[in-house]
């Protein structure tokens, strides 16, 4: 058989129906709020993590040397790393594969359509040490390979055509070929974002755009990801030993850097839905000091026979509690509707959505919304343990 | 200890401290209630006698004075010794009822039991004590404001009894109600005192106090007769 107060609870529930369903309402908002929030964060740190994590066995390096510009005004550049450079890379990095690559940014034109993207020289066979070509094959001369981005914007096949550079009456543009369409890599974290750019090969590129032996970039591609660290030391031990020549990044550091960053978002934004939990708050403080004010008679009736403190303490708790409970629980299954589809609109897959890691925000949202309810019944519920049971008794 | 009344008041002032001055609502009190004697407290509007229930009751500790019940000073007890006081001696029998709303006939003549016993009713005890003040078990599943006056108060009895009280403490028991129905709920008293009961019963109306063995009189808060 139940407790008597918590029965007295639920019929105070009952008997005050909508101004308990309102209250509970709050909660639910806030609950919503909190979870659909923390899921939708969770799923984008998955998300991102899941993208770059692909690249997290590389080592990126670049150029650590600044090149100050000779003319008045002119902006210091980045410098690339030069052949001797590279050898050393290559010297310091054991059995492990070493990229070089050129990259820069160009205007090209398929028809009549013109657009923007990176262009990258390497060499032919490095392309598949890190790349996957989804249509066609490998590049060879005046080939290029393109991101699945571009080849869909431009509705670029195997065999159609590019015109690199921008449009000018006066110099021929070069033509390039599409020999293969690359797999989409997302946000890449060995810094070769392919999907709204192009691959040629290094000969081509260094005969159009110059950089013979000078690299903007050069990538390490780790037979054993175990290995990162003392490679990288061994590159710093070795071509910066007297000066910073490179700079040494991986994609794992960089991950968890982001992976900080999102979650650093994904708290700030659970905490403005919290906000809406703290209106609830007020909302569940105003209905039990209803609760009590309404009941004020009945109080003094319980507390003048015999009744304890802690019992009408609990009555009025158990009312908060209920009110919660009734919140969390609506609060939970709208969270998980809610939260699937803002999933679903904001990251475009709900691959992560049934993770642990996203669905702990359900059970983190509803008990965070009954314990506020019940810290809210605090107070009404203290005052009304401590009433005069005379004044009370005379109260209508 | 064997000569020590049930209740015994010694020199019991209780007094109000207003923002217009002290009011003194008991002054220098000083009477024994011994057990199983039927007692009528009278007097005029503001002679004291509320007062004098609430400290009857322990609802309220005296100013100054000292008040023993059941041989225990009651100004020297917790809250909360009070309360289980109030709980296991005194059976309380208000003008207006007091039942609760939120429960049924049988659950608040079993609400006492489970204070006490911090479990529900399985004995059937409240369910006889309903029976005995003429309330039958369809009766007893309705809520106070399904009742009439007269059945209220005859649940209101057996809320009183249910936990076998030594001390009844009626506050205008009849006042709600017509005089046919006041009648049939002194006789209830009048019974319970043959069965061992302290009644004590405060009314303005000399019929009611005339079941009683024994009037106090009260005016300004004085026992004027006794």
């Amino acid at each position: 058989m139940r407790d008597i107060f918590f029965d007295l609870s639920v019929r105070s529930v009952k008997l005050n129906f909508l101004r308990s369903l309102l209250a509970s309402i709050g909660i639910v908002i806030g609950v919503v709020a909190i979870s659909s929030m923390g899921m939708l964060g969770t799923n984008m740190q998955l998300s991102v993590k899941d993208q770059l994590s692909a690249d997290v066995n590389t080592i990126m390096l670049t150029s650590d040397v600044v090149k100050i510009g000779t003319g008045l005004g002119a902006a210091p550049t980045s410098s690339t790393i030069d052949e001797s450079t590279l050898n050393d890379i290559k010297g310091s990095v054991g059995q492990n594969d070493v990229i070089p690559i050129h990259h820069t940014s160009v205007q090209f034109s398929v028809g009549d359509q013109n657009g923007r993207g990176t262009i990258y020289g390497l060499a032919p066979s490095d392309v598949p040490k890190f790349l996957t070509i989804a249509q066609g094959s490998n590049i060879r001369g005046s080939d290029v390979l393109v991101g699945a981005t571009i080849a869909s914007n431009f509705n670029l096949v195997v065999g159609s055509t590019i015109q690199i550079g921008e449009k000018c009456a006066t110099v021929t543009r070069p033509v390039v070929r599409v020999a293969g369409i690359l797999q989409a890599r997302g946000i890449a974290a060995d810094g070769v974002n392919v999907d709204n750019g192009m691959i040629v090969d290094d000969t081509w590129y260094t005969n159009e755009f110059g950089g013979l032996d000078q690299y903007d970039q050069v990538n390490v591609v780790m037979a054993d990801v175990s290995q990162i660290n003392q490679t990288e030391a061994a590159i710093n031990a070795k071509v910066n030993r007297n000066s910073d020549v490179v700079r040494v990044s991986d994609a794992s550091s960089r991950l968890s850097t982001i992976a900080s960053t999102l979650g650093t978002i994904t708290t700030f934004i659970m905490a403005i839905g919290g906000i809406s939990l703290v209106v609830a708050a007020v909302s569940i403080f105003n209905v039990m000091m209803m609760s009590v004010k309404e009941r004020v008679q009945e109080i003094g009736i319980l507390l003048s026979i015999g009744t304890e403190k802690g019992e009408v303490r609990r009555m009025f708790l158990y009312e908060a509690l209920i009110l919660g409970l009734i919140g969390a629980v609506v609060g939970g299954i709208m969270s998980f509707i809610i939260g699937y589809s803002v999933v679903n609109a904001m990251i475009g897959t709900t691959q992560y959505f049934f993770t642990w890691d996203s669905l702990i925000y359900i059970p983190y949202g509803m008990i965070i919304g009954v314990v506020v309810c019940v810290a809210s019944g605090m107070y009404p519920a203290w005052a009304a343990s401590n009433m005069d049971p005379i004044d009370a008794l005379r109260a209508d | 200890m064997s000569d020590m009344p049930l209740i015994r008041l010694t020199d019991v002032s209780k007094i109000y401290h207003l923002e217009s001055g002290d009011y003194i609502a008991l002054d220098h009190v000083t009477l024994d209630i011994a057990e199983n004697e039927f007692v009528a407290i009278m007097g005029p509007s503001g002679s004291g006698k509320s007062t004098m229930m609430n400290q009857l009751g322990i609802l309220d500790v005296p100013s100054t004075g000292e008040l023993l019940i059941a041989g225990q000073n009651v100004a020297k007890m917790s809250s909360l010794e009070r309360t289980h006081m109030r709980r296991d001696i005194i059976g309380y029998i208000f003008q207006k009822f007091y039942l609760i709303p939120l429960l049924s006939a049988y659950e608040n003549v079993e609400y006492p039991l489970i204070l006490k016993y911090k479990k529900r009713d399985t004995t059937g005890r409240a369910a006889e004590y309903l029976k005995a003040v003429g309330i039958d078990k369809d009766m007893s599943a309705h809520r106070p404001n399904q009742l009439s006056g007269g059945q209220q108060q005859r649940v209101a009895i057996a809320r009183a009894l249910v936990n076998d009280p030594k001390i009844l403490l009626c506050d205008e028991p009849t006042g709600n109600l017509d005089s046919k129905t006041g009648l049939q709920i002194m006789e209830i008293l009048c019974d319970l005192h043959r069965k061992g009961k302290t009644v004590i019963i405060v009314t303005h109306d000399p019929n009611i106090a005339e079941y009683a063995q024994r009037t106090i009189r009260l005016a300004d808060g004085k026992v004027v007769a006794s």
